[in-house]
């Protein structure tokens, strides 16, 4: 009997359970998105009666939620914050990451662990003072304000160090026998080889910086929106739109799936940069 | 989870490590090569000053100023208190809620941050799998809810959950329960849901740490695995798990520092509700902060000892995860 | 090794503490400032002088110069308050051409969430010229942050054209610091076609007691299924609405609450819980799902502030089967009426407005201008509280909406008969305390004891 299975279709076979329970995952996965992206085009009474069909109402909805909104200047606020975090967040956190881990010391092991702690702080706590921070260095209302506290956070710090674990030090060695600088290894070597952690952590800092709300709208000039506030100021009136809601919601959802869309495949070829 | 570097398979392992020990060779040569060995541990701190900085002003320089705060009272004027730590006694010796808020939050942190880790590691490594097809699809598809706004999982989750909602229509079609459960409004039901609430939105995210981990492993590791016989559940166990330690640590790391600061879903999935059943300690420290009376010192006492307890965890699990031998 | 990484650990957080205070103490130039701002603030003590001071001589009519200058306005809701300040912007550019009104539309959360952090930081020059403020935190605010706003002392509004119970919100020690705008009046609406279905007509549910109500709420639901009334689980909004419908409120008048033992308090939630146990009210878990239970025809009858007709009105296939009419009131309790108020709010003077503009721009636009209420009626269903706009002919029209009743002339009576409501600086913590005792009663709890928790968890607040 299993001599008649070939080879291949035994591996075949082998995944089944793979697909079953990755399926299984996926649809409840989805289910609230497929919601989200149907109710948009159903009116208020549609969503509150939960349809689950997509009804005609996009058109209205959409005129409704612009007729209101300044959903352009909302976009533009949130994207030119959110790509700004990330890129400087990836810069200054990669080169922290890799400055504690390959060269590793004690010292570094305690203020690894010191810098740990800022990441335990609840927010709601260091506000106020971060608020009169910014203010007596007159940038309340500014962009920057919201950028500058988003850009070193210890857990991508901890992340890139956890990573460069792997990075392998005879490539190190080999490089620093090329002749390459300290810096010049991490900006032509560790980068690219370090692909799959960048886009992982690309995904996530855009998406924290791209949903971030407290911050925003306590440090940002009220009237300043940013697409969660927009959101947030949808359903503070008397009467919500909730098809004009669920619309928003959609738009401030689809950049982190499109940007996850886009970085994932550097997941899987993440490997093949590495110099082996 | 030491004993796992006893496998058989580790003779790769150990060849790969070998070399890492940080140019040990060369120690002996006092004079030249320890100034490069010095020089080289100067720029590793260079490397580390922007972020550091960053956080020094960012993160310690208010929460030094929390402190101070979490030491004083008034509601507009703030005084320092006497005795200095009234906030902190009246914190966990008469306020109740408080009490409540923390055990909820504990309760969160076991039951949930175990599953949701050990489904993540499950999921990343079924989809880690070569031959497999369609697997942008489902990494897509899992990852997807931790990117879906609060307002519309929120929504959903309170519609399905409602006493007439799908859950219970398929629950009591199927015969599993007699009468409908008023998910929302029973307080081990509710906390239920929040726990399920953050499993759905969360495993993906956890998911995809560990497929870039896996996606950096040493595949060398794999193929000796295979040579010597071993089965999947077996490499899984001998040779993943091991090599994914530290991002197994940082993931737990962050889930637990997330679940104790955990806000989202008790303030939008059931508001704390039913009469504080289900809130967190932050969303405590929200409505202390900016719903009622805005009491700064004492909010600032919370979060400290929001602090205190992470900070302590996470020194736990370091303990137990960061072996660097 | 691991020793000594903790003790290293603590050393460093040490010298980093040293470091920081180190910074701080060279800090000068900053933490002198901040503390001069505070202490100027602190020093002046109750409300009254701090924000007299800016106010005080020149307030006089200018009357016909026109003024000019720029006033800066937060409020939220587009379709509401924005709108209907942006309307009183017109009217009052109509006399005085220079002057430009910017709106800004700004949750009342995040106005809320400014307001405290600009107290505890002293940034009262961030504050806008004017501001709404919801009625139920007025008292709050003004008592917790008295330099943030300014008084209508001198600001020409005459106040006795707005009926009590409104004006109270913002009175404090006999001074007002809020001028009315958005009305919370209390109404009763209801599914006349299910009425009818049943055998009943409005009348049967106008002055009525709760006892009656209750009586007629099961023979509904038995002829037809529907539910009179839902709310939200949790929130105590109908018990509150119940209290102040008798003149009743948590705190006595020196702001002590009077939870415990309350008898109002105990005959409000008795009859609340024999409206849910019976099912004549049905309570959902979130917002979301109470509008959706009246809007999807679940539930036949609606109980709250005025406000909610917006919501109501969502399900267009409804138009022409609602009504409404006044509330029920307690039975056997002094003082009893059919009239209550829930939610609504008022417009703030900051103390950094430039107070003679702002103080005339709202004297003359919402405490003095018909044709403004008149045309923000139709559009936005804004009702007025300042009583000579309800003269107008606008708010006797019919609304086909409901039934063809003049229902806007009917909310405007109402308003004028509601008893007035203790707020108080801690109405929000003793709300919230009532509502759990309401979610424990409702699920066998004692009243008595419940409430002797909610007295103690309110108190707890307060100390």
């Amino acid at each position: 009997m299993i001599s008649v299975i070939s080879d291949k279709a035994k591996r075949i076979w082998r995944l089944v359970p793979n697909y079953v329970f990755l399926s299984i995952a996926s649809v409840v996965s989805i289910f609230p998105l497929y919601f989200m992206a149907v109710s948009a085009t159903n009116t208020s009474q549609e969503v509150l009666g939960s349809k689950l069909l997509p009804g005609g109402n996009l058109a209205e909805n959409w005129r409704n939620l612009v007729a209101n909104n300044d959903v352009g200047r909302a976009l533009l606020a949130s994207f030119v914050i959110a790509v700004a975090i990330t890129v400087l967040s990836l810069l200054v956190c990669s080169i922290a990451g890799y400055g504690f881990e390959i060269y590793h010391s004690k010292g570094k092991d305690v203020v690894m662990a010191i810098l740990l702690l800022a990441m335990m702080i609840p927010f709601a706590a260091t506000m106020i003072p971060l608020f009169q921070l910014f203010r007596n260095m007159h940038m309340y209302g500014s962009w920057f304000a919201v950028i500058i506290p988003a850009i070193s956070t210890p857990f991508m710090i901890l992340l890139f160090r956890q990573s460069s674990r792997n990075f392998p030090h005879e490539v190190l060695e080999a490089a620093r026998l090329d002749g390459l600088r300290e810096l010049g290894i991490f900006v032509r070597i560790y980068m690219p080889t370090m692909r799959a952690t960048y886009a992982a952590a690309a995904t996530i800092t855009f998406m924290n910086a791209w949903n971030n709300f407290m911050w925003p709208r306590v440090i940002l000039k009220p009237g300043t929106q940013t697409l969660p506030i927009l959101i947030s100021n949808l359903t503070a009136g008397y009467v919500t739109d909730y098809g004009g809601l669920m619309l928003a919601v959609l738009l401030a959802s689809l950049p982190t799936v499109v940007i996850f869309l886009v970085l994932q495949r550097s997941f899987a070829e993440g490997i093949t940069g590495a110099i082996k | 989870m030491s004993q796992a570097t006893k496998s058989p398979q580790e003779p790769a392992k150990a060849a790969k490590r070998a070399p890492a020990k940080k140019g040990k060779p060369p120690k002996r040569a006092k004079q030249g090569l320890l100034g490069l060995e010095q020089k080289r541990n100067l720029t590793g701190w260079t490397f580390l000053i922007p972020a550091a900085l960053l956080i020094t002003v960012m993160s310690f320089w208010p929460m030094f100023k929390a402190f101070q705060l979490s030491l004083q009272i008034g509601k507009n004027k703030l005084e320092y208190a006497d005795p200095l730590w009234y906030n902190y006694v009246r914190l966990f010796t008469k306020d109740k809620t408080f009490i409540l808020t923390m055990k909820n939050t504990f309760l969160y942190l076991i039951i949930q941050v175990p599953i949701m880790l050990v489904l993540a590691l499950i999921l990343a490594y079924l989809l880690n799998k070569k031959d497999l097809r369609c697997r942008a699809l489902f990494r897509t598809a899992i990852f997807l809810p931790c990117a879906i706004s609060l307002v519309s999982y929120s929504m959903v989750f309170r519609t399905m959950f409602a006493k007439e909602g799908l859950v219970n229509d398929v629950l009591v079609g199927l015969n599993l329960l007699n009468e409908p459960i008023n998910w929302l409004n029973e307080p081990n039901a509710a906390r239920a849901v929040i726990i399920l609430g953050l499993l759905w939105r969360w495993t993906g995210y956890n998911m995809i740490f560990y497929l870039a981990g896996l996606q950096n492993l040493d595949y060398a590791t794999f193929e000796a695995a295979k040579i010597d016989g071993a089965g999947p559940i077996q490499t899984f166990l001998h040779v993943t798990i091991p090599q994914l330690r530290p991002m197994i640590l940082l993931t737990a790391i962050m889930s637990t520092n997330g679940t104790l600061q955990l806000f989202d879903e008790s303030y939008a999935l059931t508001g704390g509700g039913p009469s504080h059943q289900t809130q967190t300690m932050s969303h405590y420290l929200f409505e202390v902060s900016f719903k009622n009376n805005s009491n700064f010192g004492y909010a600032s006492a919370i979060s400290f000892a929001i602090l205190v307890m992470v900070a302590v965890l996470a020194l736990i699990q370091m303990r137990v995860g960061d072996k660097r031998d | 090794m691991k020793q000594s990484k903790l003790a290293a650990l603590l050393g460093a957080g040490l010298l980093l503490g040293l470091g920081v205070a180190a910074c701080g103490g060279s800090d000068d130039k900053t933490d002198a400032s901040d503390t001069a701002t505070a202490t100027e603030t602190s020093e002046a003590p109750p409300a009254e002088e701090t924000s007299d001071e800016p106010v005080a001589p020149e307030t006089e009519d200018t009357g016909a110069a026109g003024k000019s200058g720029e006033l800066t306005v937060w409020c939220w809701d587009p379709a509401f308050n924005l709108y209907a300040m942006n309307t009183a912007a017109s009217i009052y550019q109509q006399t005085n051409p220079d002057v430009t009104v910017n709106v800004v539309e700004v949750a009342w959360d995040d106005i809320q969430t400014n307001l405290i952090t600009y107290a505890q930081s002293g940034a009262i020059e961030e504050l806008p010229d004017i501001f709404l403020c919801q009625n139920n935190a007025f008292q709050k605010n003004v008592i917790n942050y008295p330099e943030l706003f300014s008084t209508y002392t001198d600001s020409g509004v005459d106040f006795s054209q707005y009926p009590q119970s409104v004006v109270d919100y913002s009175v404090i020690d006999g001074e007002n610091w809020g001028l009315p705008f958005d009305n919370g009046a209390a109404i009763a609406a209801y599914r006349i076609d299910v009425l009818e279905e049943a055998g009943y007509t409005l009348d049967d549910f106008t002055d009525i007691t709760w006892s009656q109500y209750l009586e007629m709420g099961k023979d509904i639901k038995a002829k037809t299924g529907h539910a009179l009334l839902s709310g939200q689980a949790g929130a105590s909004d109908m018990i509150m609405m119940m209290l102040q419908s008798a003149g009743a409120s948590l705190f006595d008048s020196e702001g002590n609450p009077t939870i415990a033992g309350n008898d109002v308090l105990l005959k409000s939630i008795d009859m609340y819980k024999q409206l849910v146990d019976a099912g004549v009210m049905e309570e959902y878990n979130s917002w979301d799902e109470y509008i959706a239970s009246f809007v999807n025809g679940d539930v036949v009858g609606v109980i709250n502030g005025c406000w909610i007709l917006g919501s109501i009105q969502t399900a267009a296939d409804q138009s022409g089967k609602w009504d409404l009419t006044n509330l029920p009131k307690l039975d056997d309790v002094e003082g009893a009426t059919n009239y209550s108020a829930n939610g609504g709010s008022s417009w703030a003077i900051s103390a950094n407005a430039d107070y003679e503009l702002a103080a005339d721009f709202l004297a003359s636009t919402f405490a003095g201008s018909t044709e403004l209420y008149d045309s923000i009626l139709p559009s936005s269903g804004a009702l007025a509280n300042w009583l000579p706009a309800a003269a107008s002919s606008v708010y006797a029209e019919p609304q086909p909406y409901f039934n063809n009743d003049a229902i806007y002339a009917k909310i405007v009576d109402y308003a004028s008969k509601v008893p007035s409501n203790n707020t108080g600086v801690y109405y929000y913590e003793g709300r919230d305390a009532v509502g759990t005792a309401i979610t424990d009663i409702l699920s066998g709890g004692d009243p008595e004891t419940e409430l002797q928790e909610a007295q103690e968890e309110t108190e707890f607040a307060m100390g």
